[in-house]
């Protein structure tokens, strides 16, 4: 009897945090601007030497696996806020993942679930969107030279690698957002999160080969809360 | 009606439809020998009916003594007279042509073992000994169990999963693998047998058991006394036979009878009836529509049974499916690391072959068809030996390892209308294979040599090899130009295969693209059992490309990994090899023809290697047919090595086991050769003078059988040394120059033919006149 006094108990006092917190949201909100870091010293740029279809992708690759820049600010991490709400705006145009010179364009891609996206091949050779899902279904489709324009949707939040398995080094990352507090973080590794609720959250980085790390902060109505990163080589 | 009653008439009627009878009615086709010997015993005992009494042979004889003589009949018995000496003519060309084919052997099946035997330098009695495991009745299904582990991970690839002697090597052999659920076999054995059979293999057979073709490795050096025990409880519990005793009542095979094993406890819980070894002597046969076959790709339409039931499934799947895909599914079995392809993943619900679209779910229909055919070029064997509610059963299991995402039912995806081969078709598939791009990884030709395919991956990162299109019997989807279209329209999951139906021209160019693959080689390869040797007048050319080459017979040879030494070869790059040759007064030349995608240099840090090929003879060719082990002879029997590397060039060794090399140096290397490589193949001429003065070398009489073995080493795909593939030992014989013999036999026949006829018509007709 004690045992299920104590389980009612804790529920109640989530259902009361979680109310308290959809009130707060609802006073109108601020924003988190803030910068992701490279702690320690940054390793070089990987360089992937092109031995195919050099006309069309030149004779070598920048990855983007990591990009580091003059400030050890981290490119194309993901920050979001955990937990968040509500559906993510559709975007004024479609959006669009190009494969111009046999690399993915955005490297990181935000896209609101339900969305449809433009695959792109200006390339004149053949490419493949073979994408590693879990929630979505994992579709491997071929995009030969002369098709220029593919589309796909993704139904579903979640983080999918997508790869061309003709170009090795071809890889890039669809970020499904469930809701509008998404961000990627810039050149500097700065990101800027808009319309946060006040009160406490927690903030999540996600970076494709450092890892993931959150941290709580407290947002104040009307002001930019700022939040810096660490992240790591693991 | 009067020609009815004819005796001649009624005689040909009944030797026509004996004929039809025996030639198609029986199934599966009985050998030509039986046939003839069959239709010999028909054609007497017309005989003898139509003889009976002087009437019914003058009724059988009138309608040919009224061919011979009645003059009305002159245009049939010109007819007859012309056509009959051509048919037997024809008949003697095609006898007079035919190639040689290689010497019957004969061999003791089961040569009495020796008395005792020397294991790992300990002596052990085989006479009257019996398995000291059978004591320890507590641990019987633990012992049972680490057999089977140990089976799976040394004897399945010959003897394959289904103890039926059809692993995925097989058909590489000669003699086959034993098929230990033939009541032939170990049910007529005692386990001591067994013992001497694993631990000595081939070479230790005694000299009556000789040519010593047998690929069976001695497996002392790899398999401890108790390993070697474990296994034969393993072959008696999974056979569901029981071993033969020393008493001197022999026990009668009796594969009915359960046993207190797993067996017993499977038919108890009402599953299948002995399932795979069953099936072949069940007494009573399964109830109607229970063998009813779904088949082909698509034919969801066709899954109109009852859904499996996934508990059942769970207790097949553990017996027969787990020692590969593991006991949670994920492809993690005992087997695994073993295995090349790895055992399917099943946690993912990413399938290869579906009629389903990309992204989705294979059907039931899928899963069944796979379970049922199994996947050629992969350990996969098809499950047929057990019922059909029994794979609907794993079906249902297998689909609760992936968690929800069975839950909708999946779609076969919609195939475009079916085009059929033609000119046209083909052109419109090669414009279409270039323009998508299929030479990307699959190269050029087709032979999977593609500038992509070395980095491919598939989605658990393991390397995976683009298909050689021109092996379509190793599709793993089966070979047939709809099975092909359904993978273009589907693409592979899980691999980097994508699908095509969204991105080529128009829909019916899958087609297209299909029948243009099926073009580029044969469905099927036809093995050859002898090397025909030609012979030819002054220098052969040496160059592989030469129009010379390409006019000589090819003999087609399988290759088999090597699976008994340390670093073991279970997937080898090269499984055939295509071998022409010819003769001079002077020398000899064998032209070999092989795949590998890659000319590969070698190069440590990639874990590359050269390129290797290599031809190998008996270096004291014995007595009658007896030939050394294999797999590069023993001790006693050296064989001789004609070698090629892609770094060295030609070269000449003398081996004593695998790898146990000698190779020669300087003057006394006496082959030559020239290789040419070209998307994705190799050719090769190797020459060498047909009579050495050496007494060690080798010496190629014209009219003799010799022996020869093929190796192959993939450096691309790290093989070397122990790791390679091989073949066995094959006949080969030079042929006698300038056999004329296939003109001037059949017009000798012909000649003949027509005076005799003449003979027999001048004959009958004086009779008439003058009677």
């Amino acid at each position: 009897m004690r045992q299920w006094l104590s389980v009612l108990c804790c529920l109640a006092l989530v259902a009361a945090v979680v109310w308290g917190t959809a009130q707060v949201g609802a006073q109108g909100g601020g924003s988190i601007v803030g910068e992701v870091k490279f702690s320690g010293t940054p390793p070089a740029p990987k360089i992937v030497k092109v031995n195919k279809d050099n006309q069309a992708c030149g004779n070598e690759k920048k990855s983007e696996e990591l990009v580091v820049g003059a400030n050890k600010g981290i490119r194309y991490a993901v920050v979001s806020l955990v937990g968040a709400t509500g559906a993510a705006a559709k975007p004024a145009q479609k959006p669009v993942l190009d494969q111009k010179g046999c690399q993915f364009s955005p490297h990181v891609l935000l896209l609101p679930a339900g969305a449809e996206v433009d695959i792109l091949n200006p390339d004149g050779v053949l490419h493949n969107i073979h994408t590693f899902s879990t929630a979505n279904p994992s579709i491997n489709k071929a995009q030969p030279k002369f098709k220029k324009v593919m589309t796909e949707k993704f139904e579903k939040p979640e983080i999918i690698r997508v790869q061309c398995d003709a170009h090795s080094w071809m890889q890039s990352w669809i970020v499904v957002q469930g809701h509008p507090a998404y961000a990627v973080t810039d050149e500097g590794g700065a990101f800027k999160l808009d319309n946060v609720p006040a009160g406490k959250h927690k903030v999540e980085v996600w970076h494709e080969t450092l890892g993931k790390m959150t941290r709580e902060v407290e947002v104040k109505a009307g002001a930019p809360t700022k939040v810096t990163f660490e992240l790591a080589k693991k | 009606m009067g020609f009815v009653r004819s005796k001649f008439f009624q005689a040909v009627l009944v030797l026509a439809v004996v004929f039809l009878i025996f030639r198609f009615g029986i199934r599966p086709p009985a050998p030509w020998s039986v046939f003839t010997l069959y239709m010999f015993v028909a054609l007497i005992s017309v005989l003898v009916y139509v003889s009976s009494n002087r009437d019914s042979w003058r009724s059988f004889l009138a309608p040919i003594r009224s061919i011979l003589v009645d003059d009305s009949k002159l245009p049939i018995r010109v007819a007859v007279m012309v056509i009959l000496p051509l048919l037997l003519g024809y008949y003697a060309y095609t006898q007079a042509s035919a190639g040689i084919e290689a010497p019957a052997e004969l061999r003791a099946i089961h040569p009495a073992p020796p008395a005792s035997i020397s294991f790992r330098g300990k002596p052990l009695d085989i006479q009257g000994l019996g398995n000291p495991l059978r004591k320890d009745q507590a641990n019987f299904q633990k012992h049972v169990a680490e057999g089977g582990v140990i089976y799976i991970k040394n004897c399945m690839y010959c003897h394959g999963d289904n103890l039926d002697g059809n692993g995925h090597f097989a058909h590489a052999f000669n003699p086959p693998p034993a098929n230990f659920t033939d009541p032939g076999t170990i049910a007529m054995l005692q386990e001591a047998f067994l013992f001497w059979r694993i631990a000595k293999g081939g070479p230790g057979l005694p000299k009556e058991s000789t040519p010593w073709n047998s690929v069976m490795p001695g497996w002392e050096d790899r398999l401890s006394e108790e390993e070697i025990w474990k296994v034969i409880m393993y072959l008696y519990e999974a056979t569901g036979y029981q071993p033969r005793r020393w008493e001197t009542h022999a026990a009668v095979p009796s594969p009915l009878t359960p046993t207190l094993s797993s067996r017993g406890a499977r038919e108890m819980r009402g599953s299948s009836p002995p399932a795979a070894e069953g099936e072949k002597f069940a007494v009573s046969s399964p109830p109607p529509g229970e063998r009813t076959e779904v088949r082909g790709s698509v034919v969801s339409a066709a899954w109109a049974q009852p859904a499996g039931d996934p508990a059942k499934g769970k207790a097949i799947y553990e017996q027969k499916c787990l020692l590969c895909h593991g006991e949670k599914g994920d492809g993690n079995g005992p087997a695994a690391p073993l295995l090349d392809p790895k055992p399917r993943d099943f946690t993912k619900g990413k399938y290869k072959i579906r009629t389903s679209a990309s992204g989705r779910l294979p059907t039931d229909a899928d899963l069944l068809r796979i379970i049922s055919e199994g996947m050629p070029g992969t350990s996969m064997p098809g499950w047929k030996v057990l019922p059909e509610r029994d794979r609907r059963h794993l079906v249902a299991y297998l689909k609760t390892f992936a968690g929800e995402a069975f839950k909708e039912a999946p779609k076969a995806a919609d195939l475009p209308k079916e085009v059929t081969s033609s000119k046209e078709s083909l052109a419109r598939g090669k414009e279409m294979f270039e323009a998508i791009e299929c030479n990307k990884c699959h190269g050029n030709a087709g032979r999977g040599d593609g500038p992509s395919a070395p980095e491919l991956k598939d989605d658990w990162g393991n390397p995976v090899r683009p298909a050689n299109l021109t092996k379509s019997w190793a599709f793993r989807g089966g070979g047939s130009p709809r099975e092909v279209a359904t993978r273009l329209v589907t693409g592979l999951m899980g691999t980097p295969m994508p699908s095509f139906i969204d991105s080529v021209e128009k829909p019916e160019d899958v087609w297209h693209v299909a029948n243009y693959v099926k073009s580029l080689g044969p469905d099927k390869p036809v093995f050859a059992t002898i090397l025909t040797v030609r012979a030819v007048q002054g220098e052969i050319s040496d160059d592989p490309a030469a129009p010379f080459w390409s006019s000589q017979p090819a003999h087609n040879f399988p290759l088999a990994g090597q699976v008994v030494v340390d670093p073991r070869s279970f997937n080898p790059s090269i499984d055939l090899i295509t071998v022409r040759a010819a003769y001079s007064d002077a020398e000899i030349a064998f032209h070999l023809t092989w795949d590998d995608p890659t000319a590969s240099k070698p190069d440590p840090k990639a874990k590359t290697f050269a390129d290797q090929v290599a031809l190998q003879f008996p270096t004291k060719p014995g007595e009658g047919n007896e030939r050394p082990y294999v797999l590069m002879g023993d001790g006693s029997n050296p064989v001789t090595l004609l070698r090629w590397t892609s770094d060295g060039g030609v070269g000449e060794a003398t081996a004593t086991g695998v790898a146990k090399l000698t190779p020669r140096t300087g003057e006394a290397v006496k082959a030559k050769g020239k290789a040419a490589f070209a998307d994705g193949q190799y050719r090769l001429v190797i020459k060498l003078p047909r009579v050495g003065q050496d007494p060690n070398d080798l010496a190629f009489p014209v009219g003799r059988f010799l022996s020869v073995a093929f190796m192959a080493w993939d450096g691309g795909a790290g093989e070397t040394g122990h790791k390679m593939a091989f073949s066995s030992w094959y006949h080969f014989r030079l042929e006698e120059p300038g056999s004329n013999k296939p003109y001037i036999i059949p017009p000798l026949v012909v000649l003949v033919t027509a005076v005799l006829e003449v003979l027999v018509v001048r004959g009958a007709r004086r009779r008439t006149d003058g009677g």
